[in-house]
């Protein structure tokens, strides 16, 4: 066993780490300058900074009394709502599934991935590189217009303001915010590669998977753990309610440790690239199909 | 080129009416967009509801039935103008998947491959293709949301006592008016965004976008802003109530806030819609080809 586990050792050190950072590394850079710097990738921008668009015109033209603290606490969830229900639900999901569905089947429908696949790279390397590259441009996005959206929601209110987020739980929601939006977008990118490596078109797929998390409260708690945002929804520092005919179908489930929701959904995406380096090592292109 | 032959004439015999030849788009169009097995999967999906619907006509009009449930609360057999809201409302959302799978097949390949520029030099107008095309994604819609909405009026009225049918024939008119709007809008933006995204695999998650990420925005709107108005941007909203009010259903009050909105801002929202998926479609589909390099 041990003499095992030595040669797992030393075949590891064996391996060219070096070269292979090197190759993800300038492939990262190649492909976040495409997510981020083409005027394709505009709609992204949209999709992340709308919300904070909205506040800024709230901030300017709308009164706040610095004293008023039930208004306050009124943005406050009304903050957790964009958080909950435009985030997670439509921002962070149709972004991913724009930036990650594109790594890999846009360049199949671009016919450029072939020029990848011949160079002496190995294939999990690339997949890895693309996946580290798409996470960083939808972080980047997602998490400086929830820190732009957070800063415009609690700037209006003066030192009210400041005592809420220096003084208050301003800051561990703002961490807590930032830590869903990290977790939503490795969660949905992961599952977006995934389907874009297995279907030619992977848009029917993610459509279900939309609506998989649309109905996903009301569906039996088992049910409920196979979803992402069922793991962030235990990560909300403020819960907003459900509205309507969602509110009264709404199945609660036990409140599940942060932590225990953190390592589920990181479990999670572990497996699903994990299954994608597998899916890779065997993706063969013909654009003739395609 | 030179050209040597100067004998060419104008052809000079009989041509097709313009209706016959966007009448051709229109049936290659539905043979392209029902070709799929997917498009044949989302219509039969979308008969499930209306199965469902029919059943519960049967039941409600079953003197055993009745019966068996009478001293139960008999509400749920009601057939009235809420049951068809929730008939109209489960069809059209049906139509939603059905559209961004179909309108893509119908447009973006014409652009993808360059096609436009060898089909607009046909005798046909650039208004004549898009006409076509908008035939074609609204006969298909059509399929699925009027056709069994009003095939489950005419079975309640088979079914119903005497005077049933014109005493609710205003059901009927709200199914048709209804329906119309939500599937010329949603016909509408399908091609419109079609056309603008060369990707067709990509137009399928634009077009769901481009319904359900306004209606985000919208509440956002609404809840940071305080005013009822940012539902305009709330299509689904936005046609629920409008249905309701066509179908004469009085107004379920839903959350503490008001936030009904006028009919007349609605319809003026819709045809903005409208407009801007014309002024879309305007700008791409024109017959020219851009090479780059």
């Amino acid at each position: 066993m041990a003499a095992n586990a030595n040669t797992l050792t030393n075949r590891l050190k064996q391996q060219p780490w070096g070269l292979w950072w090197l190759q993800a590394r300038r492939l990262t850079r190649i492909e976040v300058r495409r997510n981020l710097l083409s005027w394709r990738a505009s709609w992204i921008y949209f999709l992340a900074f709308v919300p904070a668009a909205i506040l800024l015109i709230h901030a300017v033209f709308d009164r706040f009394d610095s004293r008023n603290r039930l208004d306050m606490s009124d943005d406050t969830m009304v903050l957790a709502g964009i958080v909950q229900f435009y985030y997670i639900r439509l921002g962070v999901f149709f972004g991913c599934l724009g930036i990650y569905a594109r790594l890999i089947r846009g360049e199949m429908v671009e016919r450029s991935l072939h020029y990848y696949l011949l160079s002496p790279v190995r294939r999990e390397i690339l997949l890895l590189a693309k996946f580290a590259a798409g996470s960083f441009s939808a972080i980047l996005l997602f998490g400086s217009s929830i820190i732009a959206a957070f800063a415009l929601t609690y700037l209006p209110y003066g030192t009210a303001g400041h005592d809420f987020v220096f003084n208050g739980p301003g800051l561990a929601q703002l961490e807590a915010y930032l830590a869903i939006a990290v977790l939503a977008c490795l969660g949905y990118g992961a599952v977006f590669l995934l389907l874009s490596m297995i279907f030619r078109n992977p848009m029917p797929a993610a459509m279900l998977v939309l609506g998989w998390e649309a109905i996903n409260p009301v569906l039996p708690s088992i049910l409920q753990k196979i979803s992402v945002a069922s793991y962030l929804r235990h990560l909300m520092p403020v819960s907003v309610p459900g509205d309507g005919i969602f509110a009264l179908l709404t199945v609660e489930t036990e409140p599940v440790p942060a932590w225990a929701a953190v390592f589920g959904l990181l479990v999670l995406i572990a497996v699903v690239l994990a299954y994608s380096c597998y899916r890779i090592r065997r993706l063969e292109i013909r654009y003739t199909t395609d | 080129m030179s050209v040597y032959k100067h004998d060419y004439r104008a052809y000079s015999g009989r041509i097709t009416p313009a209706w016959a030849r966007v009448g051709v788009l229109v049936r290659y169009g539905l043979a392209e967009a029902w070709s799929s097995k997917i498009t044949i999967g989302l219509g039969l999906a979308s008969m499930i509801p209306f199965i469902i619907f029919l059943i519960q006509i049967y039941l409600a009009n079953n003197p055993a039935t009745r019966l068996l449930v009478s001293r139960n609360n008999l509400r749920f057999l009601d057939v009235d103008a809420e049951y068809f809201l929730r008939a109209l409302e489960a069809q059209c959302w049906f139509a939603l998947p059905l559209m961004s799978w179909v309108a893509p097949r119908l447009i973006t390949y014409d652009l993808a491959d360059s096609a436009l520029p060898i089909l607009l030099s046909h005798p046909i107008s650039r208004f004549g293709y898009v006409l076509g095309k908008f035939v074609a994604a609204f006969a298909s819609l059509a399929s699925v949301t009027v056709l069994p909405c009003l095939v489950l009026f005419v079975y309640q009225c088979y079914c119903a006592p005497p005077g049933w049918t014109m005493a609710n024939l205003s059901i009927a008119f709200g199914i048709v008016a209804g329906t119309t709007i939500w599937i010329t809008l949603l016909s509408m933006v399908g091609l419109a965004f079609s056309s603008w995204v060369k990707w067709r695999t990509l137009a399928t998650g634009v077009i769901f976008a481009a319904v359900l990420v306004p209606a985000g925005v919208g509440g956002i709107v609404t809840a940071v802003l305080r005013t009822r108005w940012g539902m305009l941007l709330n299509l689904p909203f936005m046609m629920t109530q409008l249905w309701q009010r066509l179908l004469g259903v009085p107004e379920m009050v839903r959350t503490a806030r008001d936030w009904s909105l006028p009919s007349a801002a609605i319809l003026v929202m819709l045809i903005a819609s409208c407009l801007v998926c014309a002024a879309m479609l305007n700008a791409r589909i024109r017959g020219r080809e851009v090479v780059r390099g």
